[in-house]
């Protein structure tokens, strides 16, 4: 969740710091803890620490699915079908693989079929006339963070539409790797795809990315 | 020694967190315009990053997201429940007993059980149920020439489902030859935009 600005934080100084030791992260420790409760049959049990495990892994998984989704009650059903499908197949889980890339190739695959159901609906049937993209976004409050003061400005509206302007693929690899967190490599394995094709993708949809804001700077 | 220009792709490796070699991080530190590209470029990382979550947040808000996990719990907790088996009727254990008892009972079960069966079957035999049903001529030459062409459709179908029936059946071999006439039938939505 906070791995992002951590990130972001820390690319300034990448070349400094050396990398931690490979420690179990907190939601892979509670996985596992939470498959042994499955395993030995306790499951209220299983259901409590699993209530911990979807606070730490929910906002992220919100801003993944609302990035390949656009819309937030498909995106709020892909999260929820994610988390589900999460504790129905946990004794699958294999603990030497962190829980973060296990749980984003659920959501990401969940995304990606309700994004086609989506096309194959707008294909053949007339769209809902309410959207959440089309709703006009609030002034922004005089207490207002940097966040929020940047998305309501002219130059928060151009990065969001040039993103939104990103070839599928390119997008889906920016989105992982920029807003969750994580490196070309988790991104490889959450895709299904080689680490190269990652990089490939993710620079360009990052080269893109700069023509088009430059553009409309001009 | 001068090094060159660090590229593109070498900067934008820097500013995902990979560190430069100890060249670039040498040409770094004395070039003006790398310095200028790398900050260019770690602040667009930055924006987009932040305007992207920015936007994410402003709709999934804290009560939303609470709602969302209430809904993820209650799912949960309806998934794990696992089915019981009820003995029915529940407590009667009487009537294995009852036919035991009572033979007379059990033959006037099994002789009209086997009556049934006897009539059903030469139902069966002795008449034609399709004989008396009116067809329009068109549908009985068709299931005539093409008994095959008829299949049951299973009216239970989802619309996922059917979409998705229609999807393959435009995809495979026998729709390709109505693509054009596809290509050429503007959408649902396109018309409805216009």
């Amino acid at each position: 969740m906070s791995r992002t600005t951590t990130r972001r934080a820390s690319s300034t100084v990448a070349a400094a710091t050396p990398a931690p030791a490979l420690a179990l992260s907190k939601d892979s420790a509670l996985a596992g803890e939470i498959k042994a409760l499955v395993v030995a049959g306790r499951r209220d049990a299983a259901r409590e620490r699993f209530a911990d495990l979807v606070a730490l892994q929910q906002r992220r998984a919100a801003r993944i699915a609302y990035q390949y989704l656009r819309d937030v009650h498909d995106a709020d059903e892909a999260v929820q079908d994610a988390f589900v499908k999460v504790f129905t197949h946990i004794v699958s889980y294999r603990e030497d693989l962190p829980f973060e890339v296990w749980f984003t190739r659920i959501l990401v695959n969940g995304c990606l079929d309700l994004r086609k159901a989506r096309s194959r609906r707008l294909r053949w049937v007339l769209p809902a006339t309410s959207s959440s993209e089309a709703a006009p976004r609030e002034p922004v409050a005089p207490d207002a963070g940097p966040e929020e003061t940047l998305l309501a400005s002219e130059r928060g509206r151009h990065i969001a539409a040039a993103v939104a302007q990103l070839p599928e693929r390119q997008r889906d690899v920016f989105t992982l790797c920029q807003i969750g967190g994580q490196s070309a490599n988790e991104v490889s394995r959450a895709l299904g795809l080689s680490e190269a094709t990652v990089r490939v993708h993710l620079f360009r949809a990052i080269r893109r990315l700069r023509a088009l804001l430059e553009h409309e700077r001009k | 020694m001068r090094h060159p220009h660090l590229s593109d792709d070498r900067l934008i490796d820097v500013c995902l967190d990979h560190a430069p070699a100890a060249t670039e991080q040498q040409h770094l530190a004395t070039c003006g315009v790398c310095q200028e590209r790398r900050a260019s470029l770690a602040r667009l990382l930055n924006e987009t990053s932040t305007v992207a979550v920015a936007e994410a947040d402003a709709v999934f808000t804290d009560e939303r997201l609470a709602r969302q996990r209430a809904h993820i719990l209650e799912r949960v907790e309806q998934e794990s429940r696992q089915g019981r088996l009820i003995s029915f009727p529940a407590g009667h254990t009487s009537s294995p007993s009852l036919l035991r008892a009572r033979p007379a009972a059990r033959w006037i079960a099994g002789a009209a059980a086997a009556g049934l069966f006897i009539g059903l079957l030469a139902g069966h035999l002795t008449h034609d149920f399709t004989a008396g049903r009116v067809m329009p001529s068109s549908l009985a030459s068709r299931a005539t020439s093409s008994p095959a062409a008829f299949q049951a459709v299973s009216t239970t179908m989802s619309e996922e489902e059917f979409l998705g029936r229609l999807e393959i059946a435009i995809e495979g071999t026998g729709g390709s030859a109505l693509r054009p006439l596809d290509d050429l039938t503007p959408l649902v939505w396109e018309v409805a935009a216009q």
